[in-house]
């Protein structure tokens, strides 16, 4: 007798293979702190939070709205006219521009924020140019919500200029031609048709900036701007209550999550891609002498203001600090620092090959769509995934410590809340994505059928991962592990919440020294974040001039 | 019998994409079979079905009596000892010559040997420590073949072998890779869309269309006896001989029946049963034969023919044994 039900579970029996189950163990693992924020919503919010909800909560919302339409705003100006000045004119020095327009990438934005803070202090900068001219009376005061929204823009436009680069090199070639064709003047070819048709590059890549703008808390902290991520920090080492903290993540997921839905949306039926021979070399267009030297201006200045501005500040900073410099303590914490991103940027790799591989092997399609869960971590902000993880890490050390005593009369400390396997978890968690992308890429790019030829040759699926998989996918792996390792180096919110006292990074040194207002001292470990930063920009010049 | 389907079906898209519909065959083992059909006919679905790539939503297929595939069973790719030639020869760019033949045989003392004697089935020793992309494409594809056999497969599966090959090579290419088949004495399937492919290398040719299976025959017998219009016209153009033609020809046809020629089968002179008057309207040369335009009373057809027409009017015959015909 045929049973539909009985039918479909013998089919899923047939599917479900180990590559399934190792899925939904990872989708589970990864996926815990979102879970955690959505299940301990039930437990109702902390006392203070009926006093955030009416005095704060608006101001939050208030704040972080008007910061991301800021700087989306500025991000464009920045980053869309850069792209097209350098893929469409000639002019002096656009050769080397294209590629400083991204290094701000290599400079966090909490760094250029404290660097930007000493361009304008008293004595700082301006205020001598100011001074020796004897201009204006009163201090230009960037220290609040108008200065950070600039100085996030400065830091974070590259985001906008390189997804718009690669459109306009790469994809719209065949339809610049057509409009030169069809008689088109270049402003109509430009706000007619590029415009237009670099929507989806634009919202992409400002979607990258809002996120990172709600990520951010070094730079808000600083200018004393109240964002959500200040307030999550408020509520868990102010009010000391994890709950309000959580209630305030859930407000942020909320947000991303329709940030997400409307970058889906936006696409709709419309096509934006046009396939472009890929042989069309086609000359740049030379303005006139007025017109070079405004394209020059144009594309420098994001660069000036993004790059060498605050590095110059930081450079001074360093040479003046660095007799008083205690080396013995720096070096330490470099160890430190480049040994805690070395794991965890291991780890997010490993993490990520093994995504690769289920993805490749699992013939269950809900399971891979599920699977999709665990690179969500890139638009969750730092403190929200370090509430995601400290909350169960320590409802598992305390079971823990309770079985213990209660079976073995047997003492044990905390094993996960405070060490640096909470610490590595959450950045697996927050960076995998970013180990995940160049993986899969790279994936696509190998032929199905020498994976497919190594089975049929009677190799199993785990043995051609080994054999065939990882050898190929090696270079790639080295480029996602220095993308993670730069990422967490540069981590300061989740690191903050998450990290054993005993860890100090980089990254930390630099917002101490800033929030003890030493901030002269915070230049050296600035630099050198920077420094580390310069790296993967380099190979992201490369890809991206390559296409 | 090697390889048994029953009433083998897959989609894809949730079933808005049905790939191989009710398809249900017999191979015997020794043989070298073609797949034939136009892309999308699901020829390279049902040698992934085969293969174990893909799993059915519906019927049974049995290797050697064991069933391997079902809604409800599956052998996994890697225990099925099917060998699978890919349109790219997908050898692992990693590896040698020599290791990607070795790749598939399993550990032994005889290991070099089978990797040698597979070296010189496919005419490349001395090219063992070579990386494919040193390669041509020819050499290549006959790589993929020495690794595919090397594991002894009950049977090898070829996706389309020269298709990403230019004219010349690929000649030269199918009849290299057939010979080593029929050397070896493997049974063979061999995907294609190229009816004269199919023609020369195989004992039995399965002809697809939309996901179904229309005839499972010898090349001779498809040729001569297709089972449908499609069939018949998937090996070389055919005239459709309507009522109108049939009546100038003098020959009376059933009721019910449709009636086609192949091109060459209308002789440019009188010596066979069926004749009728003709007017050339037109010549042009093909390379070894000639296309001739004819009118016939109101009809125009265009047939094949070794010599060129010398007179402008002309009788023109046709034998009843040539004649395919269809139930409408």
């Amino acid at each position: 007798m045929y049973r539909p039900g009985r039918h479909q579970l013998l089919k899923l029996k047939r599917d479900f293979n180990g590559w399934s189950a190792a899925s939904l163990l990872f989708t589970a693992v990864i996926g815990l702190p979102i879970l955690v924020i959505v299940y301990r919503l039930a437990d109702g919010p902390g006392s203070s939070w009926m006093h955030i909800t009416e005095y704060l909560l608006p101001g939050y919302v208030g704040n972080s709205l008007y910061l991301m339409c800021a700087c989306s705003v500025l991000t464009i100006c920045f980053g869309v006219s850069s792209a097209w000045l350098t893929v469409r004119y000639d002019f002096p020095g656009r050769g080397v521009l294209q590629l400083l327009l991204i290094l701000p990438l290599a400079v966090p934005s909490y760094i250029t924020a404290y660097a930007y803070a000493g361009v304008f202090d008293y004595g700082g900068f301006i205020q001598l140019v100011r001074a020796f001219f004897s201009v204006g009376a009163s201090r230009i005061d960037l220290m609040n919500i108008h200065g950070l929204a600039f100085i996030l823009s400065a830091s974070l436009y590259p985001y906008v200029y390189v997804a718009c680069r690669i459109y306009f090199a790469q994809r719209a070639q065949s339809l610049i031609d057509a409009s030169a064709v069809l008689g088109g003047g270049e402003r109509s070819l430009f706000f007619r048709l590029m415009l237009p048709l670099a929507r989806p590059a634009i919202v992409g890549g400002v979607i990258l900036v809002l996120m990172e703008v709600l990520n951010d808390y070094g730079a808000a902290k600083y200018f004393g701007v109240n964002t959500f991520t200040t307030g999550i920090f408020k509520a868990w080492f102010g009010y000391r209550e994890p709950e309000t903290a959580l209630y305030l993540s859930a407000v942020m997921l909320l947000i991303i999550f329709l940030l997400i839905i409307l970058e889906q949306k936006q696409r709709g039926k419309k096509r934006f891609t046009v396939e472009s021979p890929a042989n069309i070399k086609s000359s740049k267009l030379s303005p006139g002498k007025g017109g070079k030297l405004v394209a020059f201006a144009c594309v420098f200045i994001p660069v000036l203001l993004g790059f060498f501005i605050p590095v110059s500040q930081l450079i001074y900073w360093a040479v003046l600090t660095f007799s008083s410099l205690s080396w013995n303590h720096l070096i330490s914490v470099i160890g430190t620092s480049l040994g805690v991103a070395c794991i965890a940027a291991l780890f997010g790799v490993l993490v990520a090959f093994l995504l690769v591989v289920i993805k490749q092997f699992s013939h269950l399609n809900w399971v891979k769509q599920l699977a999709k869960v665990s690179i969500l971590g890139y638009a969750i902000p730092g403190a929200v995934i370090a509430v995601g993880v400290y909350v169960p890490s320590l409802f598992i050390d305390k079971w823990m410590m309770r079985q213990m005593t209660e079976q073995y009369s047997y003492q044990i400390g905390l094993v996960l809340t405070g060490t640096v396997a909470a610490l590595v978890y959450a950045y697996v968690v927050r960076f995998l994505a970013v180990a995940y992308n160049p993986l899969v890429a790279s994936k696509e790019k190998i032929l199905d059928g020498l994976l497919e030829s190594s089975q049929s040759l009677g190799v199993s699926t785990f043995r051609t991962s080994l054999k065939v998989l990882f050898p190929l996918l090696k270079p790639a792996m080295i480029g996602a592990f220095l993308l993670v390792f730069i990422d967490v180096m540069k981590e300061l919110p989740l690191t903050l919440i998450l990290k054993p006292y005993y860890v100090q990074t980089l990254a930390i040194e630099a917002y101490q020294y800033a929030s003890d207002e030493r901030i002269m001292e915070s230049a050296m470990p600035a630099l050198l974040i920077v420094i580390v930063g310069l790296i993967p920009v380099f190979f992201l010049n490369r890809l991206m001039l390559k296409s | 019998m090697l390889l048994k389907a029953l009433n083998l079906s897959k989609s894809f898209q949730g079933g808005k994409v049905k790939a191989t519909q009710d398809v249900s065959f017999e191979l015997q083992s020794g043989n070298i079979y073609a797949f034939l059909g136009e892309s999308g006919s699901g020829k390279t679905t049902l040698a992934r079905l085969i293969a174990g790539l893909e799993r059915p939503d519906a019927g049974e297929l049995y290797l050697n009596e064991r069933l391997i595939s079902s809604p409800t069973t599956h052998l996994p790719v890697e225990k099925r000892a099917i060998g699978f030639v890919f349109q790219q020869a997908a050898l692992f760019p990693h590896l040698t010559v020599a290791e990607n033949i070795a790749y598939g045989i399993a550990r032994s003392r005889d290991k070099k040997d089978r990797v040698q004697e597979m070296l010189a089935l496919v005419n490349l020793e001395g090219y063992d420590k070579r990386y494919p992309h040193e390669l041509s494409g020819g050499q290549q594809q006959r790589v993929a073949l020495a690794r595919a056999m090397a594991p002894k497969p009950h049977l090898v599966l070829l996706d389309e072998p020269f298709s990403s090959l230019d004219t010349t090579l690929r000649y030269q290419v199918r009849t290299e890779l057939f010979q080593i088949l029929r050397k070896s004495g493997t049974c063979a399937i061999f995907i294609t869309h190229n009816a004269e492919d199919a023609m020369l290398v195989a004992d039995e040719i399965l002809v697809f269309k939309e996901g179904n299976l229309i005839q499972q025959s010898s090349p001779e017998t498809i040729y001569q006896r297709p089972a449908s219009v499609y069939v018949a016209s998937f090996f070389g153009p055919i005239i459709a001989m309507t009522d109108e033609l049939l009546h100038s020809f003098c020959y009376s046809g059933e009721e019910g029946v449709c009636y086609y020629l192949r091109d060459h089968n209308v002789c440019l002179t009188n010596e066979h049963e069926f004749k009728a008057k003709a007017v050339v309207e037109g010549v042009a040369i093909l390379g070894k034969d000639y296309l001739v335009s004819l009118r016939i009373d109101h009809s125009v057809i265009q047939v094949a023919s070794i010599t060129k027409p010398t007179k402008s009017e002309l009788t023109v015959s046709f034998s009843a044994a040539a004649l395919l015909s269809f139930k409408s």
